[in-house]
């Protein structure tokens, strides 16, 4: 069988959009999240929503759906101010916790989602929740190592900036301590020069990366997502010498 | 009209491709500019708002590890990708890389440019690297291929947008475009005055992928040795410098399948390079 080139052009046209449509009609063409979080697929929770694939997108609201928790209760535990919680995204903790201390976001959303529920979550990387959250918690069923896990992660003097974007300005919030500026704590927005004003050199930085240092002026997070590398692990390695060197 | 078995007026090119890339070219430019006007609250009706993410096949290639190990995609990739990447499976099966040859909004601004390039420098064009280095530069495709499929696995995250000249060529209004992207679809476009393809040849990983069914496509191009006047037009002609006329089957891994060699278009002599599932003697 020989084709020429119009055979081909529409063979090309059906075999396109007859599978787009093909799929349509199957309900596999998505061209959009469709914030359902991925189950567990084996064990006792096999089936149920798995709080790790809560995505930065995700609204309160998708977490409701999802996992059932009220909006309110969320936006309670991250003192998140707003007249509409359904509607405020996990990504934007980030924003309105800056200043932290350590990062709360996305894995804070996480975390709270699956102590709340009781479901199991890969605790080896560190995620912290503000005071508020872990309150929430501690009126809840925890397991031993989930009630250490919490106190080992809570920050209780972190606050969120009602001044913040996203987030509608209601209550005052409380004041960060002012020590807490001058904190030497390696976060999502922490630059290599940061580190290296903290007193380690790069040489250091640079075997804990395994790759060069760029710009100092870098952020270390973007360059982890850059490089390919995990920030969590590079965090917990990076902040060890800035202690060291205190 | 044939004559003697000659065609007296034969076409240079197969136009119906180009109608064909056109479209595809406006569809995407039409959807990313869409994607845009919908997050400033306007709109195109009745016209798709997708990201680039969920209509490149590429991407459901790079989150097929995540997708077998977490069951989850990669971020910014959704089920559309996945739909794309197994018609484009398909269709390469059967025809090859057709996609990179009549579909893929890349490769036809590349081709645009190349008129450029073809008026300035005649047949010298596409014949300025040396052939044994480009020999082996046609495999650094393979090498980006191997990096981008790692640090997807890896990151969890769509690394290569930054990277991408196709990302860059639907998004140099949007912030959302990487000074990478830019950066590389600036460089292919000036190659481009000089080399027919340049990201297709050395670099495109999805290309990579497709071109590997060149080696078991249903379709091949075959070339008739009874009939071939062997004047090399095909193999002069070819967008991806394949050696035409010194093959019976065409099994390079760079052929995109646009048809260009055939004796619908270059060719002068009927039926002897032609894309067949058959034998030709």
């Amino acid at each position: 069988m020989t084709l020429t080139s119009k055979p081909l052009a529409a063979i090309l046209f059906v075999i396109l959009f007859g599978g787009i449509m093909f799929s349509t009609a199957m309900g596999w063409w998505q061209t959009e999240s469709t914030k359902e979080a991925a189950t567990y697929t084996e064990g006792e929770f096999a089936g149920q929503a798995n709080p790790a694939d809560i995505r930065g997108s995700y609204t309160f609201g998708d977490v409701e759906k999802n996992f059932g928790i009220s909006p309110d209760v969320l936006a309670q535990a991250f003192n998140v101010q707003t007249d509409n919680p359904a509607a405020f995204a996990a990504k934007e903790l980030e924003t309105i916790y800056a200043e932290s201390e350590f990062e709360i976001g996305t894995a804070s959303v996480r975390l709270f989602v699956a102590f709340y529920n009781g479901l199991p979550l890969d605790l080896s990387t560190d995620m912290y929740l503000p005071q508020s959250g872990a309150d929430l918690l501690k009126a809840r069923t925890l397991t031993p190592d989930q009630l250490a896990y919490l106190e080992a992660h809570t920050i209780p003097n972190a606050t969120a900036d009602p001044s913040a974007p996203t987030v509608a300005p209601a209550q005052t919030a409380e004041p960060a301590p002012e020590a807490e500026s001058t904190e030497r704590a390696v976060k999502g927005k922490t630059t290599f020069q940061e580190v290296l004003d903290w007193g380690v050199p790069q040489a250091v930085i640079e075997q804990i990366m395994g790759v060069a240092m760029p710009n100092p002026l870098t952020k270390i997070k973007d360059f982890c997502a850059e490089q390919g590398l995990d920030f969590e692990t590079i965090k917990v390695a990076l902040q060890a010498e800035v202690d060291k060197a205190k | 009209m044939k004559i003697f078995g000659k065609r007296l007026f034969r076409p240079r090119s197969i136009w119906i491709r180009k109608i064909v890339q056109w479209f595809f070219f406006l569809l995407i430019a039409l959807i990313a500019v869409n994607h845009t006007l919908v997050e400033s609250g306007g709109g195109i009706p009745f016209l798709s708002t997708a990201s680039l993410h969920a209509l490149c096949p590429f991407g459901g290639v790079v989150t097929i590890y995540q997708y077998l190990t977490v069951g989850t995609f990669v971020q910014k990739i959704h089920e559309s990708a996945f739909v794309l990447m197994i018609i484009g499976f398909v269709l390469a099966f059967l025809f090859g890389p057709v996609f990179c040859g009549w579909v893929c909004p890349l490769g036809t601004v590349q081709e645009w440019v190349a008129k450029l390039g073809k008026k300035f420098f005649k047949r010298r064009y596409n014949h300025f690297v040396p052939v044994k280095l480009d020999n082996i530069l046609r495999y650094a495709r393979y090498l980006v291929l191997a990096w981008v499929v790692y640090v997807t696995a890896t990151s969890g995250t769509l690394i290569f947008a930054e990277y991408d000249p196709y990302f860059a060529l639907f998004n140099f209004w949007t912030s959302e475009v990487a000074i990478g992207g830019l950066v590389i679809l600036g460089a292919t476009l000036v190659l481009s005055l000089f080399v027919e393809r340049p990201w297709c040849k050395y670099a495109c990983p999805y290309g990579a992928v497709l071109g590997i069914t060149n080696l078991f496509r249903v379709f091949k191009i075959k070339r008739a040795e009874s009939t071939c006047k062997a004047d090399g037009a095909c193999s002069i002609l070819c967008p991806m410098n394949i050696p035409v006329d010194s093959v019976k089957t065409v099994r390079d891994h760079q052929c995109i399948s646009c048809l260009e060699c055939t004796s619908e278009a270059i060719c002068p002599v009927a039926k002897t390079v032609v894309f067949t599932t058959g034998a030709v003697k």
